[in-house]
């Protein structure tokens, strides 16, 4: 009889082990999926924030159509992605296109005096921040998620109920970043 | 802040960064010095506008009170022109009437002053081609 | 972050009643001091009561009165979009729920705190000069900084410690007003009584130690958890922005300002970003300082150069502080994951114009002072005061007649 009663509770606490573990993993990834929704509106702001971009600018920059092709494409390829990784790739390249504009916009003075375009260029700078504000909270998210799935002993209950890693948000700074440096020098 | 010459809210313009206060009564601005400091200051050119200002003795004109500290401005002759202004004692700025402001848009004055009135030029484009009219 | 949330309200609380119990005692003790009879009972309730009062009305208005008696005033997106994207920015960061207000106060002098009592309905207050000389990614650092203050529920502490020193102050006053106005007389005619022998002499002594060290030791005790503070919220702000250069660059131009906030008083004092209060020449200053040196400031964040994890800046505060001292709390230096700087930001310095940066501070105030604003179509700015009182206003470079409504 004692023996009966050790057996069960031995049984009832690795049950209850596993419940917390089960729990734990089910908030961090409640945790990435929030943080993967904070990244989703702000892309979208940026998504909407543009046709209002190429509006006002298209009347100043007559030389730059390449550049204005570009963002538009990029923007619907960025809409239509799917996965986490298709959209860290459109959006990178939208990234850079934009970072291209920017740096276009230093040779058309009229255009950084108009009022319209100074406040459509404030939100776009902030909606920037704002993505990679919250795809550096994302990621930290993905990174406690994913540790947790791979050690051991939470390993185990990921497995049983089929928890998956979860992809990093990365976009390439390459083209944002690199672009500016080529023609200020 | 009002109007030196008239005690009305004068408003304010802005363009190119720079701003004046403009009074719609009587056309009269004022050019705060902190302005022209500002302005000076985008190209870290010296605003030796002061220079082109000496004191001069007019009874003609009633002089004003600098609507900033309230001090009655002093005349002041303009780059050797025969245009008087009135300036603050204390520096905080200057006061053209419209008259001078007419007489000043037509002069041609060095650089130093050519900043300025370049952007009073562009400023003021439409009251300018109304009176031509 | 949890257990440091935690950490900080379990302060919070030893703090509230500590205090509690200290104002108690001392007002046993002076009490007691002009009648050992029934005084010490009389002190007592006196103490309780202000203490009830203060703590209530601190915890309901605290950040109200703080924020009248420093002169900011709330402010919306359209007064400085600039400002309140920022501060968008870092709660995105933080990954927090809750959205601070955000207040500006006009005056030149380059200034930042936050206060509140939750987060939930915490505040952000700003001088204009502080936009006026910042660039964004400065503005971030800052706005990260106080961020940190509330997430980490400083302003709660930092509340009730003004609270708890704006009390022993009051309560020491009282006691020196008393003795001043009859105190002694009492006294005298109670010693030649000769009811009381010892005790009496004990109490007195006390009483006036407690007088004269109190606030003292009330202010010390104040600025010593305020300077800690300033050092973890330096470090959740280099954690947060991944950029611990802005807010370096910040301090230096806020520390080189030589304007003085005119609003600052000793109580509000410890809640700026930078001491507002700094006199030269004073040896006791650095004693007393609520804020740690900002050169040493300075110098922790720009040496975050591996990263700017709290590891990382524990490591870098003893390297450079010369010895060990425990600035973050062990929980938040548990934390796994590793935290690198951002290298090279995109457009940084490329947008940044002070003459830019200083007209829009300028036209936040003046849209705070109700100021009505018109583009014109021509590229003129049209700033309209209250007092105008015209229903038209027509454009002298284009000749537009603008219509007030």
């Amino acid at each position: 009889m004692i023996y009966f009663i050790i057996f069960l509770a031995v049984i009832v606490l690795i049950i209850l082990f596993f419940v917390s573990i089960y729990n734990a993993l089910i908030r961090l990834r409640n945790q990435v999926k929030n943080a993967w929704a904070q990244i989703d509106v702000q892309l979208k702001r940026r998504h909407d924030l543009i046709p209002n971009l190429i509006e006002t600018v298209k009347g100043y920059m007559t030389h730059e159509r390449q550049i204005m092709e570009n963002i538009t494409k990029y923007r619907s390829q960025a809409m239509n992605a799917q996965t986490v990784g298709e959209k860290a790739q459109a959006e990178s390249l939208l990234s850079g296109a934009l970072g291209q504009l920017r740096v276009q916009v230093e040779n058309y003075p009229d255009l950084k005096a108009n009022q319209n375009f100074l406040a459509l260029q404030e939100e776009l700078t902030a909606t920037e921040n704002k993505i990679s504000f919250a795809r550096q909270n994302y990621n930290d998210q993905v990174l406690m998620y994913n540790n947790k799935i791979q050690m051991f002993p939470s390993n185990i209950v990921a497995g049983m109920f089929n928890f998956k890693e979860e992809e990093f948000f990365e976009i390439k700074d390459v083209a944002e970043k690199e672009v500016p440096k080529v023609s200020f020098n | 802040m009002d109007c030196p010459v008239c005690n009305k809210p004068m408003i304010i313009l802005e363009l190119n960064k720079v701003e004046i206060d403009y009074c719609p009564n009587c056309s009269g601005i004022w050019l705060d010095e902190g302005e022209l400091e500002l302005l000076y200051s985008i190209d870290k050119s010296e605003n030796d506008l002061r220079k082109l200002f000496e004191p001069t003795e007019s009874e003609k004109e009633k002089s004003y009170k600098c609507p900033i500290c309230n001090k009655r401005m002093v005349k002041t002759k303009f780059n050797n022109s025969d245009l008087i202004i009135d300036k603050c004692p204390d520096n905080h700025g200057f006061w053209f009437d419209k008259g001078e402001l007419d007489k000043v848009l037509s002069l041609n004055a060095n650089t130093s002053a050519q900043k300025v009135l370049s952007i009073l030029k562009e400023m003021f484009s439409y009251n300018k081609s109304q009176e031509a009219e | 972050m949890w257990e440091l949330i935690q950490s900080n309200r379990r302060k919070s609380l030893i703090l509230f009643f500590g205090m509690g119990a200290l104002l108690i005692f001392i007002g046993y003790v002076f009490g007691s001091f002009y009648d050992p009879e029934a005084g010490g009972a009389i002190g007592v309730l006196f103490a309780i009561i202000l203490w009830v009062i203060l703590s209530t009305v601190s915890y309901f208005a605290g950040s109200k009165i703080i924020l009248a008696v420093s002169g900011a005033k709330e402010v919306t997106k359209d007064v400085h979009p600039q400002l309140y994207n920022v501060v968008e920015e870092m709660k995105i960061a933080a990954g927090v729920p809750y959205f601070p207000k955000i207040y500006i106060i006009d005056d030149p002098s380059p200034n930042a705190f936050a206060t509140g009592v939750k987060p939930e309905n915490s505040a952000i207050a700003v001088t204009s000069g502080l936009l006026a000389t910042l660039n964004r990614y400065e503005l971030q650092g800052v706005v990260a900084h106080e961020m940190s203050h509330i997430i980490n529920r400083d302003i709660l502490l930092m509340t009730f410690a003004g609270v708890m020193l704006g009390v022993i102050t009051i309560m020491s006053d009282v006691f020196f007003r008393g003795m001043y106005f009859g105190g002694g007389s009492r006294y005298r005619s109670r010693s030649s009584s000769k009811s009381s022998g010892q005790g009496q002499v004990i109490i007195m002594i006390l009483a006036m130690l407690l007088a004269v060290l109190g606030p003292i030791l009330a202010q010390l005790f104040y600025f010593a958890i305020s300077r800690k503070r300033e050092y973890l919220a330096d470090a959740s702000a280099a954690r947060l922005t991944r950029y611990p250069e802005g807010l370096a660059n910040a301090l230096e131009k806020i520390a080189n300002s030589s304007h003085k906030l005119r609003s600052a008083n000793k109580v509000t004092a410890p809640m700026y970003i930078v001491n507002p209060l700094k006199r030269e020449g004073m040896k006791l200053a650095d004693l007393t300082s609520t804020h740690p040196p900002i050169s040493e400031r300075i110098k922790i964040l720009r040496s975050l150069q591996q990263g700017v994890s709290y590891k990382d800046y524990q490591k870098v505060f003893e390297m450079i502080h010369g010895k060990k001292e425990k600035i973050i709390p062990d929980s938040a230096l548990k934390e796994s994951i590793p935290v690198a700087p951002v290298s090279g930001l995109a457009n940084e310095g490329i947008d940044f114009n002070p003459v830019e940066a200083k007209r829009e501070a300028n036209d936040a105030v003046m849209k705070l002072n109700d100021y009505k604003f018109i583009n014109c179509k021509c590229g003129v700015k049209i700033k309209i005061p209250p007092e105008y009182n015209n229903q038209i206003v027509v454009c002298p470079r284009c000749g537009t007649k603008h219509q007030l409504s």
